[in-house]
């Protein structure tokens, strides 16, 4: 098609309302501030690039121009720093904005408008007024998730703890001595450092709380401990534990709460790396390195996934799947499980294991040097799907 | 009755179809031409040439939408997605065979049949409440879709358009896409070829650049003077052919076995067979009707096209309560490439709003 200016425009517009639409559905500014960074590169492209450098614009160019602007969009998440919770929702809701370009360009548009392709693209008076709506809806959406975004507190040097967050907000850089106790919503702490402490970081009674590129250090019982709450943690990393009954990251009781998820952290050292009681939460491509009784416990009627983790010399147990909890864990790589020494066939350096009427479903791990295996203890099962 | 389309070729079926998507019933709409079958003329003209493939791509169909394509209805047909594949790439052209079967479905569909009526029109006129053809009407709004006013013959020679076989020795004459079919088809048959032409083909994948299909080329374009737009048309009509191998691959292969040679004289070679791949007569002085219409209500024109709106009307004689506009090749002042059927429904769709305009 050879667009006109405000041919291109338009449809863009128009056709980001479906995209728009499932944004605002999910109640997430993340989402909202998503789909407008992907107008927005979408338009500047248009203005600057596409309608100078292509006066026809043969289909197949949609592929290799969606890429572009899906790399655009990427870097500029990260850039400005909208959090989304995981990058396949971002690549989908892209995604999603894409194809219905696609559709709407190739199909729909051509359909109620007979013009539309001998107009350059422009979508009539309709589609013009739909065009303002998604601009304005759009705009008016990026203006309310900054409105209500949490104010961010940078800290320089170290401050002495705890810390007690009652509010939402945003806490970014710098040391924290004795730890951080978080009781309101919308909190995260972000490129932060916390030194001893009971806790490194203490959540209750709280939701969408994310800890992005957390080090934890020092703390004498959880370096994060997650109660009732609906918490992300992103690239922590957690060593050097005050005592020996610790646990990396713990999640108990959230049942009620949105699921959680623990993703890129790196544990040593610790009793239990991860560990999760009557919780919903996805565990991914974390390294845990050396604990002392379980790599990674998903327990008490959890509901979890396991996937693309690195449990690494384990002592007792690699993954553990306990007490009518139902997990998923698939991909992930267990090696040098140890005995623990007591005698127990439990405790016996078993890579994965369900125990306690557990449900496991076990696919495409990889095992080395552990003897226990991949076994079922007291009534609970393994199975492959 | 409201509307008039004056021929019935594939104009005038472009024309027919976008009113009936435009939602006017059968009886609001008179044909007045001289073949039921809308196609053909233009079938007789396609087999003259052994054409198997259409130059338009997929959107290059007679129903008023452009959705679906001829390339999806072939996918959904035969079952594989070549076809989607190469009109994403801009390389799909429609099988004839499929192009005449799905305009046959137009037809059949649209209740054509019933608005038909076999008479040849040779006046039209401006009267109070919109115009009479041939003293019948008036018809508030007119589409006038006469088609080529006739071939370009060449004394002496069998015109491409026109039924013909293939002599031992060929001289084609003209540089366009029927004589670029013309040579391979000789080819094929054996012969030996001579293409005589004036200069050299253009190389372009449709009638004109991409652009003049849409408003962003034909915004500038209607912004011209009277005379660079005469010069541009001028220039867009050269005659011209797709690149590609399926025509430069076979020409080549016979330019090393000398059995095509390339001729810029005026005289054609002696015991050759001469096909005139010249195509049409051109302009509105050609065609009997227009050119009565044009001296009846001193229309004006520029050089051999008349000076029609940017919605392909003609602007003293349409307000808000008539339209007299023109389709086909008589419609280039308002669109470039008004000789296909992309410009056959700029005219239609332009039609269509006037029409509704005054519903």
């Amino acid at each position: 098609m050879s667009y006109t200016l405000i041919g291109r425009i338009q449809t863009r517009l128009l056709a980001a309302a479906p995209a728009l639409a499932v944004a605002l559905g999910v109640h997430r500014w993340w989402a909202i501030e998503l789909v407008a960074l992907m107008v927005a590169v979408g338009l500047v492209l248009d203005v600057l690039v596409y309608h100078r450098a292509l006066p026809y614009q043969p289909a197949w160019l949609a592929m290799p121009l969606g890429a572009l602007e899906l790399g655009l969009v990427y870097l500029l998440m990260h850039r400005l720093g909208i959090m989304v919770p995981h990058l396949r929702f971002a690549v989908w809701l892209f995604g999603l904005g894409w194809l219905t370009q696609q559709v709407a360009v190739h199909a729909v548009l051509p359909r109620l408008r007979l013009e539309y392709g001998e107009s350059g693209g422009e979508p009539g008076r309709a589609g013009k007024l739909v065009a303002v709506a998604v601009a304005v809806t759009a705009v008016g959406g990026l203006a309310g998730a900054r409105a209500v975004e949490p104010p961010t507190v940078h800290i320089h040097g170290t401050v002495q703890g705890p810390l007690v967050i009652r509010h939402a907000e945003t806490l970014v850089g710098g040391v924290v001595r004795g730890g951080i106790r978080i009781r309101a919503n919308h909190v995260t702490l972000r490129d932060l450092t916390i030194v001893g402490g009971t806790y490194g970081v203490d959540v209750e009674h709280a939701q969408h709380v994310m800890l992005d590129r957390v080090h934890i250090t020092r703390f004498t019982l959880d370096a994060v401990k997650a109660m009732d709450a609906g918490v992300m943690v992103d690239h922590c990393s957690v060593s050097d534990p005050a005592s020996e009954l610790t646990t990396g990251v713990l999640i108990s009781y959230s049942m009620g709460r949105p699921m959680s998820m623990v993703d890129h952290c790196t544990i040593v050292g610790t009793r239990e790396g991860i560990s999760t009681h009557s919780s919903m939460v996805d565990v991914r491509n974390n390294h845990v390195v050396g604990t002392t009784v379980r790599g990674i416990s998903l327990a008490e009627m959890s509901m979890d996934h396991a996937s693309g983790n690195h449990v690494e010399n384990a002592k007792g147990v690699g993954i553990l799947c306990m007490d009518h909890s139902m997990c998923e864990i698939e991909h992930n790589t267990v090696t040098g499980a140890t005995p623990n020494g007591d005698g127990n066939p439990s405790e016996s350096g078993v890579a994965i294991e369900s125990y306690f009427y557990a449900e496991a479903t076990v696919k495409h791990n990889t095992v080395t040097s552990s003897p226990g295996g991949v076994r079922a203890f007291d009534d609970s099962t393994i199975s492959s799907g | 009755m409201r509307c008039a389309i004056v021929g019935s070729g594939l104009a005038a079926l472009a024309g027919y179809a976008t009113l009936r998507r435009g939602g006017l019933r059968p009886e609001e709409i008179a044909v007045f031409g001289t073949h039921e079958d809308p196609l053909a003329v233009w079938r007789g003209r396609a087999a003259a040439i052994r054409q198997q493939r259409m130059r338009s791509e997929s959107d290059g169909h007679l129903a008023a939408a452009a959705f679906p394509g001829l390339a999806l209805r072939e996918t959904v047909r035969r079952g594989n997605v070549v076809a989607l594949a190469q009109t994403a790439a801009s390389r799909y052209h429609p099988r004839v065979e499929d192009f005449v079967a799905h305009a046959s479905r137009v037809v059949e569909r649209s209740g054509w049949s019933t608005s038909f009526v076999s008479r040849h029109v040779s006046s039209v006129r401006a009267v109070d409440g919109g115009f009479e053809l041939d003293g019948d009407g008036p018809f508030a709004h007119v589409l006038l879709a006469t088609g080529h006013p006739g071939l370009e013959h060449v004394p002496g020679a069998v015109h491409a358009y026109e039924p013909h076989g293939y002599a031992p020795k060929v001289a084609v004459i003209g540089a366009g896409m029927a004589a670029a079919t013309e040579w391979l088809n000789a080819l094929a048959a054996g012969s030996e070829v001579v293409s005589i032409r004036r200069r050299e083909p253009l190389r372009r994948p449709l009638n004109v650049p991409r652009p003049y299909f849409s408003k962003r080329g034909l915004a500038s374009f209607h912004r011209l003077s009277d005379d660079a737009r005469t010069k541009t048309l001028t220039d867009l009509n050269q005659p011209s052919y797709p690149a590609g191998r399926a025509w430069d691959v076979p020409l080549e292969r016979a330019v090393a076995t000398s059995q095509f040679r390339v001729s810029d004289s005026c005289l054609t070679p002696v015991g050759h067979q001469v096909i005139a791949a010249t195509g049409f007569k051109r302009g509105w002085r050609c065609d009997s009707l227009l050119a009565d219409l044009v001296a009846g209500h001193g229309l004006k024109t520029v050089d051999r096209w008349i000076v029609l709106a940017p919605d392909s009307t003609i602007p003293s004689l349409t307000d808000d309560k008539r339209t007299l506009s023109v389709a086909g090749v008589a419609g280039q002042w308002a669109f470039p490439a008004a000789d296909t059927i992309a410009g056959a429904k700029y005219a239609a769709r332009a039609f269509l709003r006037n029409v509704c305009r005054t519903r």
